[in-house]
C-alpha cells in the first residue's frame, strides 16, 4: 500500500494526458500486458502471452474488431507486485483500452487496481483465488479462470460423487494464497458432500523433503481413499514420487498448478498413474471444436506447439475481450464491463458466465478433470459443480 | 525403533546433501571472504546439461558425468567473468558482478530454454526403496547419504595431504603470506572454484533427484541453505560449514516431526530463531576459523 498513492497520481496524470494521446491512436485498439516474463510468474505468464500474440494476429487478419486494427503491447511485470502496477500505469499512458493482468491475485491486482482506477477493464489471465473480484479491486475487473471455489468443488464433486471416495487425506503447501484456498473449499466441499477427512497436514514449499508428513500419516494405520495435495510448481511430482515410493498408491488430487507436461513426464510411466487434477482445459478437440485450429495457428506463429495449456487462457482473455467490446459497440469501460456481465462465453477455457458486480463477479464456469495415466494425461471430461462453496 | 531408523535417515540424507552445498559455497568464501552469489546457479547448470542430453541415449552415469563437468566449467567460468576482473579493487564490485553473473545465467535459461519446468533423467535406481529395520526409505536417501561421507572423506584428505590442499590451506590462513611464499593466487582461487563447482554438481543431481525437473530458479533454495549453514557453523571453517549443514538438516527435520499442525506453517520461523539464538551464543558460528586473513 506504501505505493498506492504514487501510483494514483500516476494514473490520474495519465488520465489527463489521455485525452490528446488517446485521440492520435484513433485507428488502433490497444491492449496493454502486464505479464511477466521473468522471475517466478513467469511459467505462467509467458503461455498466456504468447497465447495473446496469436489470438491479437487472428482477429487482425480476419478484419481487426470495431474496424480497428488490435494491437497488444506487453511490458515485463517482473513477477514483482510494485514493478507489475507500474507498467500498468505506463500502459494506460500509453493509451491502453484494456489491460491484460497477470496470474495470480497477488501479481495481477495491482494492474486491475489501476485498470479500475483509470476507468479501463482489467482481466486476468488465471487468477483463481476469489480475491480476484469486483469486490476487492473493482466494478470492471475481471479474471478469465474459474475461482478456487469451483475448482475445489469439482475435485470434491468427482472424488465423492464419481468415484465413491469416501476418505481423505489432505496436504496443503503454506507457499501463496492460491494453494491454501484450494485445500479449503475441496475440505469444505468433501464434507458437505458427506466425505471424511482423515488427516489435515502442511507443507513448506521449496522443502523437497516430505519424510516427516509420511510418518504420520503411516502413524494413522489406515490408508485414505484420496490423498488431496494442493502445492504448487515442482514440489507437486517431488511430493507425489515420495507418496508412491513408500507404497501409497491411492488416487492423488490437486489443481491447475499440476498442468504441467514436464511433471507427467519426470513421474513417468511407473509413477505417474491414478493421478486426477481439475484445470482450464485440454488441447484436443474433445474439449472445443476449436482447440486444433487454435494449436495450428499457435504453431504457425511461434515455430512450435504449445508446451502447456495454459496458453489458451491467453487467447480466451483476448477472444473474450473482443467479443465484449463487440457487443458494447465500444471500448468504454462500463461498457465493455457491462457486455462482460452479461454475455454468455464459450471458451477453449469452458464455458463462462460472470456474476454482477455485486456478486463479485464470480465466474460461474466449467472445468476440466483429466486423469494421469503411465505418465500421460487423459481427457476425462467437463464439469461444472452444481454448488459451490462459499468464498 | 523404526521411527528412530526412519528419522536418522532423513536427518543423515539431508544433512548430507546440506553438507555438501555449505562446503562448495564455504571453499571460495574462505580464501576469498566474499559470498558467490552465483553459487545456486551451478546446480541449475548440472540440471539443465542433464535435461539437454536426455534422449541422447547415453548411459545415466555419463549424463551425470557431463553435468558434473558442465558445473565445475561453469564455476570456473564464474571466477574469470565475475570475480577475477574486479577482486583486486571492491568488494562492492564483486558482489554486484556475482549476483549479475546469476541473474545472466537464469535469464538465459528462461530465453533459450523455458520459463517452465523441464523433466531430467533420472535412473531407476532412484525411484527405489529398500526397508531397513521396518522403514521403509528410499535408496536415493541412502545414495545422498553415501556420496556425503564419501565425498567429505576425499575432501579432507585432499585438504591434509595434498600440495594443492595445503596451499589453499594456507591461502585461506593468510593470503598474502601464502603469496609471498610462492603460492600461485589465480591457481587456487581457479582451483576453489572448480572445487565448488563439482560439489555443486553432484548436489545439484541429487537434490534434482528428489524432484524430477529443473527450473531457471532451482539454485535459490540450495543457496539459502547453504549460506544459512555455513553462517551457523563459521563463515571461515570448513569443519564449521559440514557440522552447519547437519545441524540445519536436524533442525528441520526435528521441527517438521514435533510441531504441531497449527504452527508447522510457520516452521521457518522456529528455523531461523534457533539460527538467531546460535549466533547469539556464538556469533562467529560454532567452529572459529583461522584467527588472521585478511581479504585479498
Amino acid at each position: 500500500m506504501k505505493n498506492s498513492k504514487p501510483a494514483l497520481l500516476g494514473a490520474a496524470a495519465a488520465l489527463l494526458l489521455l485525452g490528446t494521446h488517446a485521440q492520435a491512436q484513433d485507428d488502433k485498439i490497444m491492449i496493454g500486458g502486464a505479464m511477466s516474463l521473468t522471475g517466478v510468474q513467469a511459467p505462467l505468464d509467458t503461455p498466456a502471452l504468447k497465447g495473446a500474440e496469436v489470438a491479437v494476429k487472428y482477429l487482425n487478419d480476419n478484419g481487426g474488431l470495431l474496424g480497428k486494427q488490435v494491437e497488444l503491447v506487453n511490458i515485463d511485470g517482473k513477477s514483482d507486485p510494485v514493478t507489475v502496477g507500474n507498467v500498468a500505469v505506463e500502459l494506460i499512458d500509453k493509451g491502453a483500452d484494456l489491460i491484460m493482468a497477470p496470474c495470480d491475485f497477488d501479481f495481477g491486482g495491482p494492474a486491475s487496481r489501476e485498470a479500475q482506477s483509470a476507468g479501463l477493464v482489467g482481466i486476468s489471465t488465471c487468477a483463481s483465488d476469489p480475491l480476484y473480484s469486483s469486490w476487492s479491486l473493482g466494478d470492471k475487473q475481471f479474471t478469465l479462470s474459474m475461482w478456487n471455489t469451483t475448482m475445489g468443488a469439482v475435485a470434491a464433486d468427482y472424488a465423492f460423487k464419481e468415484k465413491g471416495w469416501k476418505t481423505a487425506y489432505v496436504v496443503t503447501d503454506q507457499f501463496i494464497a492460491y494453494t491454501k484456498s484450494l485445500s479449503k473449499y475441496f475440505v469444505a466441499q468433501f464434507k458437505a458432500n458427506g466425505g471424511e477427512i482423515i488427516l489435515e497436514d502442511t507443507y513448506t514449499n521449496g522443502d523437497n523433503n516430505f519424510s516427516a508428513q509420511l510418518a504420520r500419516l503411516q502413524a494413522l494405520g489406515t490408508k485414505p481413499d484420496v490423498i488431496f495435495l494442493s502445492s504448487y510448481g515442482q514440489d507437486i511430482g517431488a511430493i507425489i514420487r515420495a507418496l508412491r515410493e513408500v507404497g501409497y498408491d491411492a488416487p492423488v488430487m490437486g489443481g491447475d498448478a499440476y498442468d504441467d507436461p514436464a511433471m507427467h513426464e519426470a513421474l513417468g510411466e511407473k509413477l505417474g498413474n491414478n493421478v486426477f487434477f481439475v484445470t482450464h482445459t485440454w488441447m484436443g478437440p474433445e474439449a472445443h471444436p476449436d482447440m486444433p485450429k487454435f494449436i495450428d495457428l499457435y504453431t504457425q506463429m511461434h515455430g512450435s506447439a504449445p508446451d502447456t495449456s495454459f496458453v489458451s487462457t491467453g487467447w480466451d482473455t483476448v477472444m473474450m475481450m473482443a467479443e465484449a467490446v463487440k457487443a458494447a459497440g465500444s471500448t468504454d469501460g462500463a461498457a465493455v464491463a457491462k457486455a462482460l456481465e452479461d454475455g454468455e462465453f464459450k471458451l477453449l477455457t469452458g464455458d463462462l458466465n460472470y456474476g454482477t458486480a455485486e456478486e463479485g463477479h464470480a465466474p460461474d464456469k466449467a472445468a476440466v478433470m483429466i486423469e494421469l495415466k503411465g505418465g500421460k494425461p487423459t481427457f476425462v471430461g467437463w464439469r461444472r459443480p452444481e454448488s459451490v462453496p462459499a468464498p | 525403533m523404526t521411527f528412530a531408523v526412519q528419522f536418522l535417515i532423513d536427518v543423515l540424507s539431508l544433512g548430507g546433501a546440506y553438507a555438501l552445498m555449505a562446503l562448495g559455497l564455504v571453499i571460495v568464501y574462505g580464501i576469498l571472504r566474499l559470498v558467490n552469489f552465483a553459487y545456486g546457479e551451478l546446480i541449475m547448470v548440472a540440471g539443465y546439461t542433464m535435461f539437454l542430453m536426455n534422449g541422447s541415449g547415453a548411459p545415466w552415469l555419463i549424463m551425470a558425468l557431463v553435468a558434473v563437468a558442465m558445473a565445475v566449467a561453469a564455476g570456473i567460468a564464474t571466477d574469470y567473468v565475475a570475480f577475477r576482473p574486479v577482486r583486486a579493487k571492491s568488494v562492492t564490485a564483486v558482489l554486484i558482478t556475482s549476483f549479475a553473473f546469476s541473474t545472466l545465467l537464469q535469464n538465459a535459461a528462461l530465453l533459450f530454454i523455458s520459463p517452465r519446468p523441464r523433466p531430467v533423467p533420472l535412473p531407476e535406481i532412484f525411484s527405489q526403496t529398500v526397508t531397513i529395520l521396518g522403514a521403509v526409505t528410499p535408496l536415493r536417501n541412502l545414495i545422498t547419504i553415501a556420496a556425503a561421507v564419501i565425498l567429505l572423506a576425499l575432501f579432507a584428505w585432499m585438504m591434509r595431504s595434498t600440495v594443492l590442499g595445503i596451499a589453499m590451506r594456507a591461502a585461506a590462513t593468510n593470503f598474502t603470506m601464502a603469496r609471498m611464499l610462492g603460492v600461485p593466487a589465480n591457481l587456487i582461487i581457479s582451483s576453489a572454484f572448480a572445487i565448488s563447482g563439482f560439489l555443486g554438481g553432484v548436489v545439484g543431481i541429487l537434490w534434482i533427484g528428489r524432484i524430477g525437473t529443473v527450473v531457471p530458479g532451482i539454485g535459490l533454495e540450495p543457496l539459502l541453505v547453504a549460506f544459512i549453514a555455513t553462517v551457523i557453523g563459521g563463515m571461515r571453517s570448513m569443519q564449521g560449514a559440514v557440522i552447519g549443514g547437519f545441524l540445519l538438516a536436524l533442525i528441520d527435520t526435528t521441527l517438521n516431526y514435533t510441531l504441531p499442525q497449527d504452527l508447522l506453517k510457520f516452521r521457518d520461523a522456529f528455523t531461523f530463531s534457533l539460527v538467531i539464538l546460535i549466533l547469539l551464543w556464538r556469533p562467529d558460528g560454532l567452529i572459529k576459523g583461522p584467527a588472521s586473513g585478511q581479504r585479498t
